[in-house]
């Protein structure tokens, strides 16, 4: 439930509720006002027949009129005292029965005792409670609609500055390194909430920068230590008596060396693509360069005895030359990698799409984590660092590609979509 | 040329702030044909390239006092011939570039072999080297290097270009010992760690060392306890 109708439900109840106390608070106090009147309307008719009968000695003659009738009848105990009464009576004059306010008094004319009614109509009461329930249903229906009215005129109009930062809120990506408009707003409560927002994401890019930074600034530390490492076994291999003995331990080194220079290069990598350091700017034609790639890696292939199809048309698209070459090296690479003895490989490229297939031991990937960093699946071979698809993910969205995976009859293959193809 | 320019030893300068990655460069090329002087400092570094003349400056980028890359725009401002090679902690594209772009003749990105150093030495300054012949022999082996040729007692040999970049790189680092890394990543480069085992590096070196005995030439590939090949006499 929105707010505003929250607010709104729990406001226009209470309105209501307080009106229709206020009408009915409103009713019996015009009612007791309306009634007072009438009885000192009957009492001024009363003081006048006494008047009369005083100075007459005699009732006096009756014209009874639209709101007014008089009664005398004889009765043979005095009436004492005088009573009011509402009741529904009869209008001989309107003929039809109606409520009537009603004055009961004695009067003794030589010793005989009468009764004296009068009766005054009391129809206004009933049309004036009539106008009240009217006026009543009428603001009522008028505080409904001035709520809707509101909700659909000016409250869209007064959240507009809110809405305005949960979209900028939503499309926010931190690695894209854009602004968050947040302009202030007339609404204390949303610039409140604008200046807090903006606060937040300036600390947060500012501790995503200081952690980049930082992934970037010791992978490049821990280079040189490696190069001291790597020249010193080197060194090490150069003494024969120690190679004789320590060589598996030697190549051990080397090898754990030469892995964490490449977990780093590949951080780093994928820390500068992160960072847009790379202009998308150089024509790639792609053809040409899988074609020297798939040239490169011709000596690897052979040693597996992998059967690669390779059907293309040249492609040209706007990208980057050395990341295209990461792109093709790293997707070649697993083909590579994880095939099997005798597999295969095949490679598609047209207008719309590059697709590479290979066998492979391993089943299925699970769609979900190949692209994370660091996924490798169980049983492979820890050769691989687990950044070479997260990197060629990296590239492709940074282009604007999709990359996508499927395992289908046995093989692994991975598309790129050019969407921006030009 | 190193056999080809006798009594001659070729001088290089090595700048880099690490002292244990400094003096095994300082070992593995002072063990080649070199006369090795290496500082650690941007300002000795300065001083050494504004009073001698070298062959081939190794120079680290990331000094403790300086840039690199501006002693590279000095080096080239003065109209100096030297050769030089960076090395940097930095990833490619990073330096490589600007390096190259401000004169560098070739770029290594730590940590590199020692030996991948010595044949990137070795290219430069055959390059830069006008005069002597290119031509680099080793007993009965004879390599064209700009023809990329290779004759045994003076007959042609046909290899093919692994084999041939193979062989060069033995000759260059000849008496040493080379790990199959070192040599499988001067091949392939990156693209080794491809595969799991070296096997394609096995049959590369031995067709060459079928080719070369087939020509008439010595068995000059050693196979070392299984951990890498030495190519020497004995």
């Amino acid at each position: 439930m929105k707010l505003f109708n929250k607010y709104n439900r729990i406001n226009v109840v209470t309105s209501i509720l307080i009106f229709l106390g206020g009408c009915i608070a409103f009713y019996f106090v015009l009612d007791y006002v309306l009634v007072k009147q009438l009885d000192e309307a009957l009492e001024t008719e009363q003081a006048e027949i006494i008047q009369f009968a005083e100075k007459h000695n005699s009732l006096p003659e009756i014209i009874n009129t639209n709101d007014q009738q008089i009664y005398f009848s004889a009765v043979t105990a005095p009436v004492l005292h005088k009573r009011y009464i509402s009741q529904k009576d009869w209008n001989s004059h309107e003929k039809v029965e109606e409520w009537m306010r009603k004055l009961i008094f004695g009067i003794t004319l030589d010793g005989k005792n009468y009764q004296v009614s009068i009766l005054k109509s009391q129809e206004q009461k009933k049309d004036f409670l009539k106008l009240l329930v009217m006026i009543a249903a009428g603001m009522i229906a008028m505080i409904l609609l001035a709520g809707y009215i509101i909700n659909r005129v000016v409250l869209k109009r007064l959240w507009q500055p809110f809405y305005h930062s949960i979209r900028q809120i939503s499309a926010y990506d931190l690695q894209k390194q854009q602004l968050l408009d947040l302009p202030a707003t007339k609404v204390d409560e949303f610039t409140l909430l604008n200046s807090n927002l903006k606060q937040m994401a300036s600390k947060v890019e500012a501790d995503y920068h200081t952690l980049k930074e930082f992934t970037g600034n010791a992978a490049h530390e821990m280079q040189t230590p490696l190069a001291v490492i790597a020249a010193h076994t080197e060194s090490l291999i150069q003494d024969e008596t120690v190679l004789k003995n320590h060589h598996a331990a030697i190549a051990t080194i080397d090898n754990a060396a030469k892995r964490l220079s490449r977990l780093n290069q590949s951080l780093l990598l994928l820390a500068k693509i992160e960072n847009r350091r790379f202009e998308l700017n150089e024509k790639v034609e792609w053809k040409s360069l899988i074609a020297q790639r798939l040239q490169a890696l011709g000596d690897l292939i052979a040693v597996q005895q992998l059967q690669v199809t390779f059907n293309a048309v040249p492609v040209t698209t706007v990208f980057h030359q050395h990341l295209a070459d990461i792109l093709i090296t790293n997707l070649l690479g697993n083909a590579i990698r994880y095939n099997v003895e005798g597999g295969s490989i095949e490679i598609h490229l047209n207008d719309t799409a590059l697709t590479i297939g290979n066998t492979s031991l391993l089943p299925a990937l699970d769609k979900t984590k190949i692209f994370n960093r660091f996924y490798r699946h169980p049983s492979t071979k820890a050769d691989g660092n687990g950044l070479g698809l997260s990197i060629v993910q990296q590239i492709c969205n940074e282009a604007g590609y999709t990359l996508n995976y499927q395992y289908a009859n046995s093989r692994h293959v991975f598309s790129i979509l050019y969407h921006n193809k030009q | 040329m190193f056999s080809f320019v006798k009594n001659f030893r070729l001088k290089l300068l090595i700048i880099e702030d690490e002292p244990s990655l400094n003096k095994a460069m300082v070992d593995y090329l002072g063990s080649r044909q070199y006369r090795c002087e290496s500082v650690n400092t941007y300002a000795k570094a300065l001083e050494k390239i504004e009073c001698y003349q070298y062959d081939c400056i190794v120079l680290d980028i990331m000094l403790p006092d300086g840039n690199g890359l501006k002693l590279l725009e000095h080096i080239k401002a003065n109209h100096k011939t030297e050769g030089i090679i960076i090395i940097s902690a930095r990833t490619e594209l990073d330096d490589k570039i600007a390096g190259i772009e401000l004169g560098a003749d070739d770029y290594l990105t730590k940590p590199f072999h020692l030996p991948e150093l010595n044949a990137r030495v070795a290219a430069i300054i055959r390059r830069k080297n006008l005069h002597g012949s290119n031509m680099l022999v080793f007993e009965e082996i004879q390599l064209d290097v700009p023809g990329k040729t290779v004759t045994v007692h003076n007959k042609p040999v046909v290899l093919t270009r692994k084999e041939y970049d193979l062989l060069l790189y033995f000759i260059i680092n000849k008496n040493r010992v080379l790990s199959k890394n070192a040599i499988a990543e001067h091949l392939w480069g990156d693209d080794m760690d491809m595969v799991d085992n070296h096997d394609f590096l096995y049959t590369h070196v031995k067709n060459l060392r079928k080719k070369l005995e087939q020509s008439g030439a010595g068995d000059y590939i050693k196979n070392i306890y299984g951990a890498g090949y030495k190519f020497s006499i004995a």
